[in-house]
């Protein structure tokens, strides 16, 4: 059914909206770099930058309080101004299945603005993932707790929000500032790319919007994004160094502290499984056994000869899993949250009830928004209705009978490799050379 | 003894680590006073993955190679391998000044330091840089321009480069016995040494040396280096193989892989089975000589076939005068000289080359042949250039900061 709605005409309206400076670089990067299919729009106070925009389709809020000259800092001001503007802001953002709210914390226009236009988002049933960034640490400390309230706001009125700390992005010391800010930019670009794919992109085996929100619950969530793409025989060991190498990754060492990650393998037609394997055997060498891997694999045409990987996680995760889930629902205005509920269906374990794959159709605005007080006494049923499965699928395990269906996650166990498993592989055309040469020939 | 000089090989090898110590006398004549051996932990594919048991072990083996001959031992030749050491050829070229016309010895320092002028990735550094062949004014064929008239000095270089940390552990191991490291060679290039002589490199010729972590290869074309490299696969991998296929534990299975261990697929006989002794002697489980072979067989050609496909160009391959050599303990395997000529179509040798004298036999084992040829490296470097400017010629890894 789920492949239904993504080959239908109607692909999920995806609209990208920067707020701020900061949110404006990024969707200006965005629009440079190309993302067929999304509209995108900016929204600031600031009109000289509005100006300088390339985005699709720009808006200057708060006229009145600001005068075009921006908020200076000032969150209060950011507010004002959206508040002052918020018909437009409204009319902005209708329509839209998909919001993709990109936005600099801790300054006046992304942390006064950003949770109101957060929300009017979400007003209109549209899923909404926030895409924050927060301040360097030379910076201040005030901005720093602008940012983290700004943070919190947000996180109550979005479906999902990825983190990004600057201070890891910024790269080596030794960047000239220019360069530093580009890459935050080229980088956020990237991530926004890579959700959008996951969230569009047809699957083979599909990791969409539910497990984006496992791997990065929690409070102090901090997303750890990486990207790697590579051609030529030893594409998939190349394209997964590259994404190692992101600044966020530092070199995978980030991500053993991880409980979940996810993982997307894209390529043309000619991804071969072997590919896949070599690279998954290589990458769970850096994370835990108990950590989880969301994989998801997809093929699109569009990408030729690439093969490109990539991965999130995100640091400071929680590791207690339910709990999550019920912070991530958003608690002030979520008219759209219990329709994603699922049905009742067969029970299964806990886990299985949080990493069901939702299609984002579900979210799309075609839905009609339900009243948020009955909402909210949905919710609230469904959230019962949860736990008491829950606590039966506790009892059940408890009682010894381990029957419960396994949900379709790819392990990748590595493939023999004897005394060389834990040795850093060979890796030549694309084949690990550590297995034995006549399990790869088939002998 | 002042014509003497006392040198050690040292190889901190996956499967052994050896040290070889040898006297050189002026004549160019080698004498091997001893030979230590260990065997080796805490290393795989020829890296260090454990940095306190390999040092005991290269402790152990310095102790037994001093036992055995008698010496003390300061310094050492070195040798280091691993899949991350690479290699290219690149030409440098020099201009002579206007005024001068004539080639001194220090055009050849910025002769090589132009042919270095290439991007290598940052964290490697250059192992060695030897020179294949000098043009003057396009001339071709220098042997030595010192001396001779010309505008242009051009020369091509073998440049050996790898990762400077990597390389690093294995000298940190040795600063921690308190042991010079001389020089750092890279141990085919040491093993050519021992392998070839000078005609049979004029002749053209490829040595494979397969040793228990890593496959190295040099090819010698015209007198000079043309080729060379490594890969990280090696005789463990084999053992690795058995014990996975026939499901043997990993000491039995390198034990099966020396005394059974073939490539030779097509000389076994239908339905022949090899009995597995276990340690008191009882008969435990048979298995397929077939099988085991074909194993061996599918590790090994595989090997051989990255091997050829490393070195690239076939034309190289072909005019092989002097064929192809093996060496190093894989080289014992049995069926390995028809495999080689099947895949390089050349004539096989397998490597005893009684070109020293001293304890002869160590010459028989080609496990050793890096070791030796270590001793042999550090002879001729010693007698091409005698007042040491080759020192500077010759990139050393500068080691422990000390």
């Amino acid at each position: 059914m789920l492949e239904l709605f993504r080959n239908a005409s109607d692909p999920v309206a995806i609209r990208i909206v920067g707020v701020g400076g900061a949110g404006g670089n990024v969707v200006d990067r965005i629009q440079l770099d190309g993302l067929p299919g999304v509209e995108t729009a900016v929204l600031n106070t600031d009109s000289q930058a509005l100006g300088a925009s390339v985005a699709q389709r720009k808006l200057q809020i708060g006229e009145g309080v600001t005068r075009g000259l921006g908020a200076g800092g000032d969150p209060e001001l950011g507010y004002q101004a959206v508040e002052e503007s918020v018909e437009e802001v409204r009319e902005l953002l209708a329509g839209a299945g998909v919001v993709f709210l990109c936005t600099g914390l801790g300054g006046g226009t992304g942390s006064g603005a950003g949770p109101m236009v957060a929300h009017c988002a979400k007003e209109h049933g549209a899923f909404v993932v926030v895409f924050a960034t927060l301040p360097f640490s030379f910076e201040g400390k005030r901005r720093q707790m602008q940012a983290q309230e700004a943070l919190d706001a947000i996180r109550e009125r979005a479906d999902l929000v990825v983190c990004f700390e600057n201070d890891r992005m910024g790269g080596d010391v030794g960047t000239a500032v220019q360069e530093a800010f580009a890459a935050v930019d080229r980088l956020i670009s990237r991530s926004v790319r890579s959700v959008a794919a996951l969230v569009r992109r047809p699957g083979l085996i599909r990791a969409g919007v539910q497990e984006l929100r496992t791997v990065l619950r929690g409070r102090d969530a901090r997303c750890l994004f990486g990207f790697g793409s590579a051609t030529g025989p030893n594409r998939a060991h190349e394209a997964l160094e590259m994404a190692l190498k992101s600044p966020l990754m530092e070199r995978g060492k980030v991500l053993s502290g991880t409980f979940d990650v996810l993982v997307n393998v894209s390529g043309g037609p000619d991804l071969a499984l072997r590919e896949v394997e070599v690279l998954m055997n290589e990458l769970n060498r850096h994370i835990e056994d108990h950590t989880r891997v969301h994989f998801s694999l997809a093929t699109d045409s569009a990408l030729g000869a690439d093969l490109e990987v990539v991965i999130i996680g995100a640091a400071g995760q929680e590791p207690v899993r339910h709990s999550s889930a019920a912070q991530t629902l958003p608690a002030v205005a979520a008219p759209a949250v219990p329709a994603r509920e699922p049905a009742p269906h067969p029970p299964r374990n806990s886990e299985d009830a949080l990493s069901e794959p939702m299609p984002p159709a579900q979210f799309a605005a075609d839905e009609p928004v339900a009243p948020s007080d009955s909402a909210e006494e949905i919710r609230r049923r469904a959230r019962e209705e949860r736990e008491a499965r829950l606590a039966a699928a506790r009892n059940r395990t408890g009682g010894g009978s381990r029957k419960e269906a396994k949900q379709e996650q790819m392990q990748f166990e590595p493939l023999a490799r004897g005394r060389f498993e834990k040795s850093e592989p060979t890796v030549v055309d694309g084949q690990d050379l550590d297995v034995p040469t006549f399990l790869r020939r088939k002998v | 003894m002042s014509t003497e000089r006392i040198v050690v090989g040292l190889e901190i090898g996956t499967s052994k680590v050896c040290a070889v110590v040898a006297s050189l006398r002026r004549e160019g004549e080698i004498k091997i006073l001893g030979v230590g051996q260990a065997p080796s932990r805490g290393v795989r594919k020829s890296e260090i993955v454990d940095f306190e048991t390999a040092s005991k072990c290269v402790r152990e083996a310095l102790v037994d190679a001093e036992e055995k001959s008698d010496v003390e031992i300061r310094g050492v030749f070195l040798a280091v391998s691993g899949g991350h050491i690479k290699s290219f050829n690149n030409r440098g070229i020099v201009t002579i000044p206007e005024d001068r016309g004539e080639i001194y010895e220090e055009d050849f320092e910025d002769v090589q330091a132009a042919a270095r002028e290439v991007t290598i990735p940052p964290e490697n550094s250059f192992l060695l840089s030897l020179v294949q062949h000098y043009y003057v004014d396009g001339q071709d064929g220098v042997l030595n321009p010192v001396g001779m008239m010309g505008r242009k000095l051009e020369a091509d270089f073998h440049i050996i480069h790898g990762v400077s940390t990597r390389i690093k552990n294995s000298l940190r191991c040795l600063a921690e016995l308190d042991i010079e490291v001389e020089d750092v060679v890279f141990s085919p290039v040491a093993a050519a040494q021992v392998v070839f002589d000078q005609a049979q490199k004029n002749l053209g010729g490829l040595m494979i040396d397969m040793g228990g972590g890593t496959t190295g290869y040099v090819l010698y074309a015209d007198g000079a280096m043309k080729r060379s490299g490594c890969l990280s696969v090696g005789g463990d991998h084999i053992t690795n193989d058995i014990s996975l296929g026939l499901r043997i534990p990993m000491a039995r299975a390198e034990r099966l892989k020396v005394e059974e261990g073939s490539v030779a697929i097509h000389e076994v006989l239908p339905g022949e089975m090899i009995l597995l002794k276990d340690e008191t002697g009882f008969a435990g489980r048979e298995i397929e000589r077939a099988m085991l072979n074909n194993i061996v067989h599918c590790r090994v050609r595989e090997t051989l076939e990255l091997v050829r496909k490393d070195i690239g160009d076939d034309r190289l391959i072909d005019f092989l005068g002097a064929g192809v050599f093996l060496t190093g303990g894989g080289s014992l395997m049995h069926g390995m000289d028809g495999l080689v000529q099947e895949i390089f179509g050349h004539p096989v040798q397998l490597t005893h080359k009684p070109t020293v004298s001293g304890v002869t036999s160590a010459f028989d084992d080609p496990q050793l042949s890096t070791a030796i040829g270590l001793t042999k490296y550090a002879h001729a470097t010693q007698e091409q250039k005698p007042e040491g400017w080759l020192k500077r010629l010759l990139p050393r890894i500068r080691l422990f900061g000390r």
